[in-house]
């Protein structure tokens, strides 16, 4: 396999203004539209959101038994996110705490949700940009791509993985993408003692292959250092925001439940409040040219598409998530934080 | 053998149809064997203006997700459709309008005023909305307009095929690449224009719990009793839409221990799966043979039961429905920028 590719030929355009659109490989639509200076560098670019479906509208009215199922089409490459926050919120509606098996089965379909989400992301997604590299040519870059430059038993190993996470996902949930199981205080479904065998095989194969993973990442990327000097450039990967996270209550990370974190750019706790209480924390700014609303840190307030400590933005992100807690509670996560 | 070539774009969408693409696993790899992927946002890097620029008819096969909400979406679907030789309807959103296709029961006006200024998140004195351009110091941007009606994807182009689903299975996405398959590797005919890439039977007849042909006498939401996961849905009470709804999609969350929601949309025989699942409500509900025994009020009281007979009956096929949408008001019909 040969490394990714960093630089290409240099282009000249007398353009001052690059439109790239739609932005590809990720959920969602968005474009980006970049004004160049006269000295050809970039003055100024906008990230654009150009959709808007209305659900905040068109849930009003619906029963709040089925929200959970509507607001999981949010986004269909993690439904299971969406799926269990209102579920959870519907706990708290109907003032019904799950009982401990209906707690762990969420955190069990949870964590698939993660591993299908996280190899859907990272080879489906990203793999590209790291294996391939920013600057091989375009029509490779995405997973037929990577499968190419790694190998399709490799490409085997992906795929064999994500259905493991898919299928767990689905048993639990009926169907992984838009699960129906979250019900005000339960679940809807038990597993038997076959199914839960099954899943404890394909959990300790997942394990192995996000071992295997790591690796990639360590030798592509991080034993690189042509790519090292790209993505540690403070001038070009680098932004100094506020950092949101969910922790526990040993301030280690929890993906199901816990106390939202905020730290500020210096690494200091500024706040922490249980979800309910978020709308004291956050805010939406909006502006004229994005569907996306701006979310902001409410105390600091909004001050502009600026970074620093005096600016409201922040990062609620798997990164973030590491910077807010004090590590995993898991050895082989830990052993990596 | 030269290659195909296949697109798949999203209108408005969540993502969910294009994981659905990935799910067919390592028969991703097929597809590669007899098609350049030449257009699909979310995991290929082609832009708007490599489709410009592309031929005539020249896109072997575009799958088309998501409703048409905004203007983009219909540029694009009209773009894809001049481009293509054919273009499948895919997933619920496209076919019957799906879950955004509530949308329809409110309208631009009401989800601009909720979702920029009224939510407690809201931060918007200035009442700032999305503008269809916007002049910066840098230049000026553009954002699609958002309409007031959403419309399934044959309301603005013609459509070869449909795919229901949300999102269409595996069964059904390999089914037609099968087909796809042997037409361009065998010359195999292609199925009739307009044909529905789905089991032509009803939801019943894929559901493997037991009917008893029971009356009912009052309707429970999921949450409310003990579900007995062998017997019928509907005849425990609680509204199921298996009746009134497509077959193909596995009965997947009748598997999962809840009432099928209406995604594969109406049966073969039926235009509006609303008025279907009315009818055949009011026969579980002893209504229909009943009718002279049962004054109106007696009818109502049993029917306030339904607590949202619009996000109950018409969940996923709103736009497609006899009704489309909420009537609006006169004083709403006047153009709006």
């Amino acid at each position: 396999m040969s490394g990714p590719i960093l630089s290409d030929e240099k282009t000249t355009s007398t353009s001052k203004r690059i439109t790239i659109d739609p932005i590809t490989r990720l959920e969602g639509h968005g474009k980006i539209e970049i004004f160049l200076d006269d000295s050809g560098n970039v003055a100024n670019a906008y990230w654009q959101v150009p959709e808007l479906r209305g659900f905040e509208a068109f849930c009003i009215g619906r029963s709040v038994e089925d929200l959970n199922k509507i607001t999981s089409r949010l986004c269909g490459v993690c439904p299971g996110a969406h799926h269990l926050c209102s579920t959870k919120a519907l706990d708290g509606v109907f003032n019904a705490t799950p009982p401990p098996t209906a707690i762990k089965l969420r955190e069990l379909f949870y964590a698939a949700h993660y591993v299908h989400s996280h190899i859907a992301h990272f080879y489906a997604l990203a793999a590209a940009d790291f294996v391939l590299g920013p600057c091989a040519p375009a029509a490779t870059r995405n997973i037929l791509g990577v499968v190419g430059a790694v190998g399709v038993p490799v490409g085997a190993e992906v795929i064999k993985h994500r259905s493991y996470a898919q299928k767990v996902q689905e048993v639990i949930g009926g169907k992984a993408t838009h699960p129906v199981c979250g019900l005000p205080g339960g679940m809807a479904r038990v597993i038997t003692e076959d199914e839960r065998k099954k899943f404890e095989a394909m959990s300790k194969s997942c394990v192995e292959f996000a071992k295997f993973t790591q690796d990639i990442f360590a030798n592509v990327v991080l034993k690189n250092k042509d790519y090292l000097d790209i993505i540690l450039n403070k001038d070009i990967y680098y932004q100094e925001t506020y950092n949101l996270g969910t922790v526990d209550k040993n301030d280690k990370i929890n993906f199901y439940d816990g106390t939202q974190k905020m730290i500020d750019p210096d690494g200091n706790e500024v706040a922490r409040y249980k979800d309910k209480e978020y709308t004291k924390y956050i805010a939406e700014h909006v502006l004229p040219w994005s569907y996306e609303k701006f979310c902001y840190f409410k105390p600091v307030g909004w001050k502009g598409l600026v970074a620093g400590k005096d600016s409201g933005i922040y990062r609620a992100t798997p990164l973030s998530r590491l910077n807010v807690s004090k590590g995993f509670t898991t050895p082989l996560a830990q052993a990596e934080y | 053998m030269s290659k195909i070539k296949l697109a798949h774009y999203w209108g408005a969408g969540c993502g969910g149809c294009d994981v659905a693409l990935l799910d067919i696993d390592e028969k991703i790899l097929g597809v590669a064997e007899i098609a350049d992927i030449v257009f699909w946002p979310i995991a290929v890097d082609g832009k708007v203006k490599d489709v410009e620029a592309m031929p005539d008819k020249s896109i072997t096969c575009t799958l088309f997700n998501g409703a048409v909400r905004n203007s983009e979406n219909e540029h694009m679907a009209k773009l894809l459709r001049q481009k293509s030789a054919i273009v499948v309807s895919f997933g619920s959103c496209a076919c019957y309008g799906g879950i955004p296709g509530l949308g329809n029961l409110t309208n631009r006006k009401e989800i601009l005023e909720l979702v920029y200024t009224k939510l407690p998140t809201s931060d918007n004195v200035e009442r700032v909305f999305p503008q269809a351009e916007t002049h910066t110091k840098d230049g000026d941007l553009e954002l699609p307009v958002l309409y007031d009606t959403v419309m399934t994807l044959d309301q603005v182009i013609d459509v070869d095929y449909y795919m229901p689903g949300c999102p269409p299975t595996t069964n059904l996405i390999n089914e037609f690449l099968g087909i796809v398959t042997a037409h361009v590797k065998e010359g195999a005919p292609l199925p009739p224009k307009g044909a529905m890439i789905a089991s032509q039977k009803t939801l019943c007849d894929e559901c493997k719990r037991k009917k008893a042909v029971k009356k009912i006498d009052r309707i429970y939401m999921p949450h409310e009793i003990a579900i007995d996961p062998d017997k019928c849905m509907l005849e425990q009470g609680i509204i199921c839409l298996g009746s009134s709804t497509r077959a193909g999609c596995g009965a997947k969350c009748l598997e999962g221990n809840q009432p099928c929601r209406g995604c594969m949309g109406p049966t073969a025989e039926v235009l509006d799966q609303g008025g279907s699942m009315l009818s055949a409500l009011a026969s579980v509900y002893r209504v229909e043979d009943n009718e002279a025994l049962l004054s109106e009020d007696n009818i109502a009281t049993l029917m306030a039961q339904v607590k949202d007979p619009m996000g109950t009956f018409y969940c996923y096929t709103l736009p497609k429905s006899i009704i489309k949408r909420k009537v609006k008001e006169k004083k709403q019909v006047k153009k709006e920028v």
